[in-house]
């Protein structure tokens, strides 16, 4: 750990500043990932999508699901008014006359809403099982091992063509408890609960075949850690498993599980989005990028700037996660001395 | 070697019935099935369906059977009647379903209903004589439902399966072919014009998915360019009903090879870029971790010349891990191509599931899973066995 050089004071300051402390982990990684420019530029572009995504309501010049009756209203080019309300159609109007732009912005919410939430669920899964499986190692590690193999061993695309294809059309089949139901009703901003069942039912599903690889590299990580020497004297001092789990293994374990969160939620993103292309995952009225996307392939020949509206921020997502995870991957290597 | 086989081939077969016990379930509660489409033709009093012609149905997707029984039924054609031991006929009273669900006694005000027992069960005995296939151990996967309804599973599947092992054939030989050389090329020659160059575009077609750069690649060489008047690529077709003009090429006429491969290049091009831009990552960055050990140092300090160390020392040691990414190929050759057989609308394998699920084909379905399923779990094996092959320290025991 790098200890900055105190500087002498200047003999007329005044006032004392405090005693220069040796720089916290937190400190030095924040550093480090600051002097990665692309991550950084990242950052700021998600920030933007993200502000713009929970801003949904206030920015969005219609109703998510308003349509302009009129035949005229129909694929309107960017920036031209409604004729029914005079109101501004920024990116243009879809084949049935709804607001691009504000369905892209509702998509932005609901797409990466669903990806984050998959992503927290199946780290936070594969990181309790990992550790667990890696610090008591015996037949709990032996069951998550094989669970692991099992989910690892499924062919992932069709597997969750299929279970979507069974729970998002009947949500009902999983019983999902009403608080989640109207919590995600709330974030989503989804007049009716069938949407929200929708949803709930696609981030379980991304989460039970998302958290294996997670676990697996949180296992490798405590079995590593386990046997460092800080974790033997802090046995030694009496302390429980529970105290050295949570105090001195899994911090020390988790910088990879952290990289591999970021880029998870490019993944999660993903997938959601190819199921609702495929018209299995989330279905309109529910815009995602990945429905809009599908149904600007049909009109693509007449109007080829379509495809890059959904496209356009799919891109900029998937991109960012990656660098920002680059950019942590760097960050967060021991190996690294500045 | 060989008890470390036998034991991972009985893995495989407890992997195989639990994961096609589960699908086959799961796909069974899936609604909008045959019974579904029955009830909303009743309600809409198109037919009117008297509740034998529904018991039929029942009977005919065998819904009257339960969960084990049915799915054995489905895996290897048994039960088909009462067990005959010794020309004895044994448990022919075991109720293996129920036909009739029995009346709703009694309605909790919170929603339990409480029913009474099975009005009509079905037993051992009423499966004798029923229709049923040789089961899936038999390669029998019965016959299709929806998609083309009324032919075996296999003829359907026969039909798709030669143009997805085509286009995954050629476009991982294709990735393999490219990837391996540059991504060793990139790591040797770091921070070169062309490992900046490549390392660029292999991040970028790595963080996207097939999805994205199948619509781009759509937007651009199929639309932009036939409207730029350039050379354009087919879209949303198989193959063409008239002779079309390409500017540069000439006329290609309707079905012939020319008219096939022109319809095959975008996606093969673009699988073979998405599965490319992973790989070339990968092997770089497993090269480039070899290159910094002892051993190489080693190799070099002995006077060894720079191509014996590369190709001796690194590459064989940074390859080793490749195996993994590389048996994945195998179970892609049936369900890889499910996204880019979408868009461009090619009737492959991965259309097929998509179709099947629309169309309720359970049966369907089940096949094109349960090969991709055999196709993963030989996959892994084979990966294992590979290691040992390509890397002697390693020993399976």
């Amino acid at each position: 750990m790098a200890i900055t050089a105190i500087k002498p004071q200047k003999e007329n300051e005044k006032a004392r500043k405090p005693l220069a402390r040796a720089d916290t982990q937190f400190t030095i990684v924040a550093r480090r990932f600051r002097r990665h420019r692309l991550a950084m530029v990242s950052l700021l572009v998600l920030g933007a999508i993200f502000t713009a995504s929970i801003l949904a309501k206030q920015i969005s010049p219609f109703e998510r699901d308003y349509l302009n009756v009129e035949s005229a209203a129909k694929f309107l080019p960017p920036l031209s008014t409604s004729p029914e309300t005079g109101g501004m159609h920024w990116l243009g109007t879809n084949q049935i006359g709804q607001d691009l732009f504000t369905r892209l912005v509702y998509a932005a919410r609901i797409s990466l809403t669903t990806a984050i939430l998959a992503t927290t669920f199946s780290t936070l899964v594969g990181t309790i099982l990992g550790t667990l499986g890696g610090y008591f190692r015996g037949v709990i590690d032996a069951v998550i091992q094989r669970v692991i193999d099992f989910f690892s061993n499924l062919p992932t695309l069709p597997i969750l063509l299929i279970l979507t294809a069974v729970l998002v059309t009947d949500p009902r089949l999983i019983p999902i408890p009403t608080f989640v139901i109207k919590f995600l009703q709330a974030i989503m901003l989804f007049d009716q609960e069938r949407e929200a069942r929708v949803v709930a039912a696609l981030i379980l599903i991304l989460t039970l075949l998302g958290w294996t690889g997670v676990a697996r590299l949180m296992r490798g990580q405590v079995l590593q850690v386990r046997e460092r020497d800080f974790v033997e004297g802090a046995r030694a001092l009496g302390a429980n498993s529970l105290a050295i789990i949570t105090r001195h293994i899994v911090p020390n374990a988790f910088p990879p599980v952290i990289v591999a969160f970021t880029l998870g939620l490019a993944s999660s993103l993903t997938a959601e989005t190819s199921l609702s292309f495929l018209g299995i995952g989330i279905q309109n009225p529910i815009p995602t990028w990945g429905n809009m996307l599908a149904f600007t392939q049909s009109y693509m020949f007449e109007r080829p700037y379509l495809p890059l509206i959904p496209a356009f921020p799919m891109f900029l997502c998937s991109v960012a996660f990656n660098f920002i995870g680059d950019g942590l991957r760097d960050a967060l290597d021991p190996r690294q001395t500045k | 070697m060989a008890n470390f086989l036998i034991r991972r081939i009985l893995a495989m077969i407890v992997m195989f019935l639990i994961i096609t016990f589960v699908a086959y379930n799961v796909l069974s509660l899936a609604p909008g099935g045959p019974l579904q489409e029955l009830q909303q033709q009743q309600q809409n009093n198109a037919n009117r369906l008297d509740a034998f012609a529904f018991e039929r149905v029942m009977v005919r997707y065998e819904f009257d059977i339960d969960l084990i029984p049915r799915y054995t039924r489905w895996l290897m054609g048994q039960p088909d009647g009462p067990l005959n031991l010794f020309g004895q006929e044994m448990f022919g009273a075991t109720q293996v379903g129920c036909l009739r669900k029995g009346e709703t006694i009694f309605k909790y005000p919170d929603g339990r209903v409480v029913v009474s027992d099975c009005e009509v069960p079905v037993y051992l005995n009423d499966l004798k004589g029923r229709a049923v296939s040789k089961g899936i151990l038999a390669l029998d996967f019965g016959t299709s439902q929806g998609v083309l309804r009324g032919r075996p599973v296999s003829e359907v599947l026969n039909s798709r399966i030669g143009l997805t092992l085509l286009l995954q054939g050629i476009s991982s030989m294709l990735a393999l072919a490219i990837a391996v050389p540059l991504g060793i090329y990139t790591a040797v020659k770091q921070y070169s014009k062309l490992d900046y160059a490549t390392t660029t575009v292999a991040f970028l077609g790595s963080s996207l998915p097939s999805l994205f750069w199948g619509l781009m690649g759509l937007l651009v060489f199929a639309v932009l360019f036939k409207q730029w008047g350039l050379p354009y690529f087919p879209a949303g077709t198989f193959v063409s009903n008239t002779p079309q003009t390409v500017p540069l090429i000439g006329v290609i006429e309707p079905e012939s090879f020319a008219d096939r491969a022109w319809h095959l290049i975008l996606p093969i091009l673009i699988l073979t870029f998405v599965s490319l831009s992973g790989w070339i990552r990968y092997i770089r960055a497993s090269v480039l971790e070899v290159l910094k050990q002892d051993y190489v140092r080693t190799a070099r300090a002995k006077g060894l010349s720079e191509r014996a160390v590369i190709l001796k020392h690194a590459v064989r040691n940074a390859l080793i891990p490749f195996i993994t990414l590389v048996v994945t190929i195998l179970p892609g050759l049936v369900a890889g191509a499910i996204i880019t057989e979408t868009i461009f609308s090619l009737p492959g394998v991965g259309n097929l599931l998509v179709a099947a699920i629309y169309g309720s084909d359970y049966n369907v379905a089940m096949a094109v899973l349960l090969l991709s399923v055999v196709l993963t779990l030989i996959a892994y094996v084979l990966a294992d066995i590979l290691y040992t092959v390509a890397d002697p320290r390693i020993r399976l025991r």
